[in-house]
């Protein structure tokens, strides 16, 4: 506390508080008391009035004994034997027929936290939990827990603990709520209070008697419980159905907690609550407080961990207002990404857009990754906002953009043509490190297709001398060594220039020791170089595997309603997941693809009203019905669905959402035997999941080709496989 | 703990079960600084193991810390009602005071002895105990007068049944006012179309009846009305509806019946939500041309969407300028214009505003020749109004009825207003 020269202030008030006629007067004496608190409070060292404070506490005056407690609280610990003195004073007053003084002093006494008085204070908190009135009862049911807390390696009385687990039927919910906190706090070692049957009935059955605070606890503290039978589950469950739609956001988060701890091993169950919070969650992002509003939002990303499309009509839900702050924005916007489908991706491009030109230039560099983001599943729109946004030729922007571009032509690299277009002139914007290191990156992996590339990496080579960022010094080397390999008459000089700078005069030791790798590489032949150092680059055939596949619940279920959500700083798409994901289904498509040698084609294209008309022309149509056992394939969401298939050429046409029954996809493709061209068929199909165990797959093909029907059912079969081992958590249940 | 800009205004006493220690808010105010510095404020900072979760109310801190993984909604409410309960304890102090109803570091010095009593009433052992107002104030005995009474008198509501009301409440004319006011949020795209829009409604009562009444309050509530069969006239649906703790809730959830016995004065009795497309009441087309390095020109038309009977009052349209513009120039058909440079704004106002009415206002900037770096943001027009006699949701309190045992007539009175909440419309520029 800072010590705001108040000698002189002590010295006074101690005068007053010992001159006789103060003390006479109470209004005078009560007065003196508060200048005292007044000093205390505002950081002036009053800790010598110690012993003048501890006889003003002999006062049938509540105002000025709350005053003195206040000072007694503070000190005590700095005073142990002084502190005696009072609890005379405050044992009398525990005798009190008031029971606001009653409640005062055993309150107070509890709080002066003095393991030495603790032998003084357990008769009245035994007697204060058999008082008559609820307001002592509360006071004193947690004294027991700090009297524990203090000491708390002394023994537990279990008179205390059989008494407390009784007040659990008191008719106070305080009190009974404060029982619940105190025997969590005394049973600590052995895991806090034991929650059985009955007890759990009584607290549900009066859970609506409390307060808020008082629900949250309660329902908190019968997560520990496990019922006895599915019955029991079930009758529990129907008993926290009202909760679980409160109009309070905490009760309903506390009930959803509790809910899914129950019905850990009951998926349906879980999901159809996650079902039944949306409104509430919803109407608590747009609470007035934005802290609660940020709350929401964190625990929103929580849930779209495991229902993707909970949120995805109400998109318009989460964007941004002007004035909102920076963290709730980049939440929102990170939501936002989760949520494009096809029918809002127009506008929530738009939005993001507009988030682009954000005068915080964190959010603005949110917004372009987000949208970046979006560009793996619909890049040509995506890339034409980014371009766009060099135009604005902003620094921040730049560089966020370039950023972007690069993560992106990694994940999809069919962009790298309209990437390297837009790349050109965009190096004299830019100054942050992070982008230009981005920019060297992209030249050295495109270097052939940007014609300029090669004066760009000039501009860096002259300057590297001044150059501060290690970073981009080790891009440059890579960089320059990569635009050698594909244009070695242009690059050749200043690659020259650039290592013999880096080995004879580059301070840094890593930048030398990169350079001298990079020369001694050379030496064994371009050949070598080559396999080294161009060896790693996306697939593009491996194309866009989107869409997070959803995750069990009980993956963070346990963190639901905590500060955790809070705290972690973004929800990341785990790219190195996703990419393994990605090899994962091209290694499984071809080898089935190659087994039956057919091949598939989405040209010519089909429109949805053609589709509809030749899927009604049943008699011209060959039509065959499979079952296949996939019941998880409807929990994916449409997104992933249709990029797996697109990746082996079959297009999706329509689906109904994700977890509707019945739930329906169209789909067609072109099929063509390898080799002989003329023989081309259509096929037509929906697969169909009913609720049962199987899906089934109906497949109308013109004209008829059975060989071709098979292969393409065994492909079909593949991408779902693949897509069910995703989602296998599921069945295993 | 309460802090201010550069001290601490006051510890909370209480230590909870957490045992933080109370030096550790020392960082808080260096973390704070640097998080902003940085652009990373978040609600919750932390140092090494302790976490803080602050909010800022005027020039006050309010941060509470935690080392366990906490119940982050919990504990920023109990902030939020914190600071809603000092405000309101304020009623009870002397008028040379400053009051409290402004919670900023002045008032909180002023009334510090009201805040501790609060604080030590409100949470015990980190644990929320009595959040209720009206129970608070029965324990509160700061004012002089209340000292001899406060001797002998154990509170009513301690030991009551009815927490929230004492009983021997007497009147000489029986009355309840009730307010319905509606807020109506909007957000409106820079290409005209409404991106969202709801209305969020509550229902005040000042109550000034004897005794201890029953009350029974009767709306056009569609649920309602669909469970008694009844389909005649316009009904609203609400969505959620937040009741105070006198209303009755089983009876809600059965049957819909709003019943209750009310606190004595004011008090909120509900809060809803309706979540329909609204047209927006105060409509803005906006065109707002910059000509780089020589003027803005801006032109506002207003148009009133609502009943021509109907009169929205005091109307304010904010509309953003360039932080470097200069010169103003304004010509409007009805109201006035103000240039707020501070707020980068001018202020257009219309003291009365009638349904169906449409206005124009033109304003004119210079803009200096050399241009500012920096960029600027596109803030949006926001508008201000308040509609009296009328809701936008169509609400209506169809009867409210009083039964007291002694038989007493008492008179509810309704009024109904309809104002802006968050109404948001964007430019181009």
């Amino acid at each position: 506390m800072p010590y705001l020269g108040g000698e002189d202030t002590v010295r006074e008030l101690r005068r007053a508080l010992s001159n006789p006629n103060v003390q006479s007067d109470q209004l005078r004496y009560r007065n003196t008391i508060l200048k005292v608190i007044r000093a205390m409070s505002q950081g002036v060292d009053v800790s010598g009035l110690f012993s003048d404070m501890v006889k003003a506490c002999a006062t049938v005056d509540i105002v000025q004994k709350k005053l003195v407690y206040v000072f007694l609280c503070s000190y005590a610990a700095l005073n142990p034997e002084l502190s005696l003195l009072v609890i005379n004073t405050l044992r009398k007053d525990c005798q009190d027929p008031n029971p606001m003084v009653r409640s005062l002093a055993l309150r107070n006494m509890t709080n002066l936290r003095l393991p030495s008085l603790m032998e003084y204070v357990e008769q009245p908190l035994t007697a204060g939990l058999r008082d008559r009135a609820a307001c002592v009862r509360r006071v004193a049911v947690l004294g027991w827990a700090k009297l524990h807390n203090l000491q708390p390696n002394s023994e537990i009385d279990a008179a205390v603990v059989n008494e407390l687990y009784s007040l659990l039927r008191d008719p106070d919910p305080v009190v009974m709520v404060n029982c619940l906190r105190a025997l969590e706090e005394i049973l600590k070692e052995e895991g806090g209070i034991a929650i059985n049957k009955p007890i759990t009935h009584h607290l549900l059955n009066r859970l609506k008697e409390s307060d808020v605070w008082g629900q949250c606890e309660v329902l908190r503290i019968l997560q520990r419980y496990r019922p006895q039978s599915e019955d029991e589950l079930f009758d529990i469950l129907s008993l926290l159905d009202a909760s679980l739609v409160s109009p309070h956001p905490q009760v309903m988060a506390a009930t959803l907690s509790l809910f899914l701890s129950l019905c850990s091993g009951l998926p349906a169950v879980s999901l159809a609550a996650l079902e039944r919070v949306r409104g509430p969650l919803l109407a608590a992002c747009g609470s007035v407080s934005r802290e609660l509003r940020f709350t929401a939002l964190c625990h929103i990303q929580l849930l779209l961990r495991s229902l993707p499309g909970l949120m995805g009509a109400h998109y318009k839900r989460f964007f941004c207002g002007y004035a909102e702050p920076a963290y709730i924005k980049q939440r929102k916007m990170q939501v936002l990404v989760e949520l494009v489908n096809d029918d809002n991706v127009t506008m929530l491009l738009d939005e993001l857009k507009g988030y682009c030109t954000d005068v915080n230039t964190d959010t603005a560099q949110a917004a372009i990754s987000a949208i970046g983001r979006i560009g793996r599943s619909y890049s040509d729109r995506c890339l034409e906002i980014l371009t766009g946004l060099l135009a604005l030729k902003q620094e921040h922007i730049t560089s966020a953009v370039v950023q972007t571009m690069r993560d992106l032509v990694w994940v999809c690299p069919q962009c790298s043509d309209t990437v390297c277009l837009a790349l050109e002139g965009c190096e004299e914007t830019l100054q942050d490190s992070q982008g230009r290191q981005a920019l060297l990156w992209l030249l050295g992996v495109y270097g052939e297709q940007v014609s300029s590339a090669p004066y760009t990496l000039e501009v860096f080579i002259d300057g590297v001398r001044s150059e501060v960022s290690l970073g981009v010094k080790m891009e440059l080397l890579t960089t320059t060594m990569r635009l050698f390999l594909c244009r070695p008459a242009e690059t050749q000089d200043m690659l020259g220039r650039l290592l013999h700078y880096c080995i004879e005069e580059e301070p840094d030791m890593c930048v030398r020791d990169q350079a001298l790798l990079y020369y001694r590489l050379l030496h064994c032949g371009i050949e070598e170089t080559q396999k080294v150092l161009q060896g790693r680059r996306s697939d593009p055939s491996l194309g866009v595997l989107i869409g997070r596949p959803s995750e069990p619940i009980s993956q963070w279920a346990c963190s639901f309603n905590t500060l955790e959500p809070l705290r972690q700083g973004t929800v990341e798409t785990d790219s190195t997941i996703s990419a393994s994901r990605c090899t994962d289904a091209s290694a499984d498509v071809p080898a089935s693809s190659i087994a039956a040698p057919l091949s598939l084609s989405l040209s010519p294209a089909l429109s949805p009203e053609e589709f509809e008309r030749l899927w009604l022309q049943r008699q011209v149509l060959h039509s065959e019905q499979e079952q296949i056992q996939f019941p998880a394939i409807p929990h994916c969401s449409p997104q992933s669905l249709q990029a797996a298939m697109q990746l082996v050429n079959i297009q999706t046409l329509a689906f109904t959402p994700p977890h509707t029954l019945p739930w329906r996809v169209y789909l067609y493709t072109h099929t063509q035997h390898a080799g002989d061209s003329p023989h081309i068929t259509l096929i037509l199909g929906e697969l169909l999941y009913t609720g049962e165990e199987e899906l089934k797959v109906t497949l109308k093909q013109q004209p008829r080709d059975d060989k071709a029907l098979k292969g393409f059912l065994s492909i079909l079969t593949t991408v779902l496989h693949t897509l069910v081992t995703q989602l296998v958590w599921f069945i295993a249940r | 703990s309460i802090k201010s800009k550069t001290f601490i205004l006051l510890y909370m006493i209480t230590t909870s079960t957490s045992d933080v220690d109370m030096a550790e808010i020392d960082h808080f105010m260096p973390l704070l600084m640097q998080h902003e510095e940085e652009g990373l404020l978040c609600p919750v900072l932390s140092h090494g193991s302790v976490h803080f979760m602050w909010i800022k109310h005027s020039n006050l801190y309010l941060v509470a810390t935690t080392n366990k993984n906490a119940n982050a909604s919990l504990v920023y409410s109990f902030l939020y009602k914190l600071v809603e309960i000092v405000k309101i304890q304020s009623y009870t102090e002397p008028p040379q005071i400053r009051p409290m109803s402004i919670l900023e570091e002045e008032s909180i010095q002023d009334n510090f002895v009201v805040v501790y009593e609060l604080l030590d009433e409100l949470m015990d052992f980190g644990f929320p105990q009595t959040t209720d107002s009206k129970i608070l104030q029965e324990y509160i005995t700061q004012e002089g007068t209340k000292l001899e009474v406060a001797k002998s008198k154990v509170p009513t509501t301690v030991t009551n049944a009815v927490s929230w009301r004492s009983e021997g409440i007497k009147y000489k004319k029986n009355e309840v006012f009730i307010d319905v006011i509606e807020s109506i949020n909007v957000l409106v795209n820079a290409n005209g179309s409404v991106m969202s829009s709801d209305i969020v409604g509550s229902i005040k009562l000042k109550t000034m009846l004897s005794g201890m009444p029953e009350l029974r309050l009767g709306l056009n509530d569609r649920v309602l009305f669909a469970l008694t069969g009844r389909d005649k006239g316009k009904t609203v649906v609400m969505e959620d509806v937040k009741f105070h703790q006198c209303v009755r809730l089983s009876r809600f959830e059965s049957d819909r019946t709003i019943s209750f016995i009310p606190p004595d004065g004011e008090s909120e009795l509900m809060s809803y939500r309706i979540n329909t497309h609204v047209k927006p009441l105060i409509w803005i087309e906006s065109v707002i041309e910059k000509f780089s390095h020589s003027r803005v020109e801006i032109m506002v038309k207003a148009k009133g969407q609502f009943k021509k009977q109907s009169v929205a009052n005091n109307v304010e349209v904010r509309v953003p300028v360039p932080s470097d513009a200069d010169s103003p120039k304004f010509k409007t058909s009805t109201g006035n214009a103000k240039y707020v440079p501070e707020k980068n704004l001018v202020v257009w106002t219309i003291k009365s505003f009638p349904g169906g009415k449409e206005f124009l206002m033109r304003a004119h900037f210079g803009l200096p020749s050399v241009e500012k770096d920096e960029l600027e943001g596109k803030p949006p027009i926001t508008v201000k109004f308040e509609i009296p006699y009328f809701t936008v949701s169509g609400i209506q309190v169809r009867y409210m009825k009083i039964i007291e045992k002694s038989g007493y007539q008492a008179l509810p009175w309704v009024r109904y207003i309809t104002q802006s909440g968050d109404y948001q419309l964007r430019t181009n520029v």
